[in-house]
């Protein structure tokens, strides 16, 4: 049975250790590249069922592009040159140095707009606004030009705080017994009130955790590459073709508008032509659901592979997070003496 | 139209097939209306004419908007098969060479499908399903969907009206059930590569 130390440092041990700043390897005078944690955007569905047909919205649909659109914004802010390792992760990381989320607002074939905010560590809002186009590339190096504009304005002691702060505050998430009291918060805003002795082995343990949390982060974030790569160009076609019955649509009832009455009041041309004008209109809509049954098909098994695998390397981060968390909180009660003390 | 709080009143769900031994004959339908409006509907055109006091019969125009009603509900009428699709909440009339006829219940009421052109609302009158499309100019088309209680066939009676009609016009048909015929190939549609089939699982 090993001892509880053995275990500590078996596991310690498995944990790669991997380039996370250490927090006194900072110094004001270095500007380290901010991290950027970009979230799985919110597909922006309505709860009310009935919605989805009045507004064209298919909930699977958006459920793909809400997968997929981070990767196009990833590939922006990436191509800047300006951040350090910009990733996509599948649920929302408040500890991140910076933290990018978006809501689908609309998505057709001619319009996307998106509701993009950006939170850095210290809960500073970078942005939080909507950002409408065409073409995805438009949208998303324009939420690469704001946010590079923001980190400009940033001072490098500002810079390094934020990273300090992300680490603090995962340290507490892991950790919480020998990472309190590090940190202040204010409605939503955190300050460092004090930093961890230079030779803490609890900052060095938390960072070699990060890193394997961000390693095991970096495959999930291959795996949505992947998915990425393979049903982008369905994604381009599913967009043009929903584009062009759009277009068809806004003709019609140009067309229509256009177009005088035939035949006389209650001949069968005239009634024919009234049934005929609702009928064609349906049909362009009922077609944009075939459309979207024809993606889901294409796309769909694709989909449910990569969140199956996906799915698996979560349980797998949370297992060990779990794991981490015990482990480091009995090393600190081992190391501190301090465990459950009683009140008095 | 009644409030639907809980699983919908009747399943018409599945592949039907038109049976011509039953239902109407359009053209034996508007004669036999015609003949019964010309004896009592009272025509204005007519109706205190000199020489004609309380004249009934039609007047051309009505005539012809009558047979013009006839005839719509006899193109609407027309498709050999329907493929009715059902879930909880929704219910998809596919048609040959027409429109889907949707009917969306959600949270015990009916929704309505408004567009530029017009509008359609579905709901029930008991176990009979009642689609109700309103046009502009005062035209209306009603399909009024009635399932057997052994559940193999299915009855839809179709109601087309306008403003310039002297009466509505109706016409009943008949569909019995039917499983399409197998394929030794799974297809499915796809955006890239539009039909795809295989005999086995599909690769996509």
């Amino acid at each position: 049975m090993p001892t509880t130390l053995a275990r500590i440092s078996l596991a310690l041990a498995l944990m790669t250790a991997a380039a996370i700043m250490p927090l006194h390897a900072m110094t004001t005078t270095e500007r380290p590249a901010l991290n950027v944690s970009i979230a799985v955007f919110d597909p922006g569905v309505p709860d009310d069922p009935s919605l989805h047909r009045e507004l064209l919205i298919f909930p699977r649909i958006r459920h793909i592009e809400a997968s997929l659109l981070p990767f196009a914004l990833r590939n922006a802010l990436s191509a800047t040159r300006q951040w350090g390792a910009v990733r996509v992760v599948p649920r929302i990381d408040p500890a991140a140095e910076l933290l990018i989320g978006g809501r689908i607002n609309q998505s057709d074939g001619n319009t996307l707009e998106l509701q993009i905010t950006a939170t850095d560590a210290s809960g500073d809002i970078w942005i939080d606004r909507p950002y409408a186009g065409t073409s995805l590339e438009t949208i998303f190096e324009s939420v690469a030009r704001d946010l590079g504009k923001h980190l400009q304005q940033l001072s490098d002691k500002q810079t390094t705080d934020i990273i300090r702060i992300s680490l603090l505050r995962y340290a507490e998430q892991v950790a919480p017994s020998a990472f309190a009291g590090y940190l202040q918060e204010e409605g939503g805003r955190y300050s460092i009130l004090r930093l961890p002795a230079l030779d803490d082995p609890m900052v060095e343990r938390i960072e070699r955790v990060r890193g394997t949390d961000y390693a095991i982060t970096d495959i999930v974030d291959e795996r949505f590459e992947e998915l990425h790569e393979e049903i982008a160009s369905v994604y381009e076609l599913w967009r043009e073709y929903r584009g062009k019955l759009d277009v068809y649509q806004q003709q019609d009832l140009d067309r229509v508008s256009r177009s005088g009455a035939v035949g006389d009041d209650g001949s069968y041309e005239a009634i024919l032509r009234i049934y005929e004008n609702y009928k064609w209109d349906r049909i362009a809509v009922q077609e944009q659901d075939k459309l979207a049954r024809a993606f889901d098909n294409e796309v769909g098994p694709v989909i449910d592979e990569m969140e199956y695998r996906v799915g698996r390397l979560e349980g797998l981060i949370e297992q060990k997070y779990a794991e981490w968390q015990r482990i480091l909180e009995e090393l600190f009660e081992v190391e501190t003496g301090f465990g459950d003390l009683p009140a008095d | 139209m009644l409030r639907v709080d809980e699983s919908l009143p009747a399943d018409f769900a599945g592949n039907w097939q038109r049976d011509y031994v039953r239902g109407d004959d359009a053209g034996n339908v508007l004669n036999k209306q015609l003949y019964s409006l010309s004896r009592t509907v009272p025509d204005t055109q007519y109706s205190g004419s000199p020489g004609m006091p309380g004249a009934t019969g039609l007047s051309p125009r009505k005539r012809d908007a009558l047979i013009a009603v006839a005839r719509l509900a006899e193109m609407i009428t027309r498709p050999d098969t329907l493929t009715i699709l059902q879930s909880d909440n929704e219910i998809t009339v596919e048609r040959d060479e027409d429109f889907a006829i949707f009917c969306g219940f959600y949270n015990g009421e009916a929704k309505a499908t408004s567009t530029p052109y017009g509008s359609e609302i579905c709901g029930w009158d008991g176990d009979n399903l009642v689609s109700l499309l309103q046009l502009p100019d005062g035209l209306s088309v009603m399909h009024r969907f009635t399932v057997s209680d052994d559940g193999q066939q299915l009855r839809i009676i179709t109601t087309v009206d306008s403003k310039t009609s002297p009466a509505p016009f109706s016409l009943s048909r008949f569909y019995r059930r039917f499983e399409p015929a197998g394929s030794e190939f799974n297809c499915v549609e796809t955006l890239s590569k539009k039909r795809v089939c295989s005999t086995g699982d599909l690769d996509l």
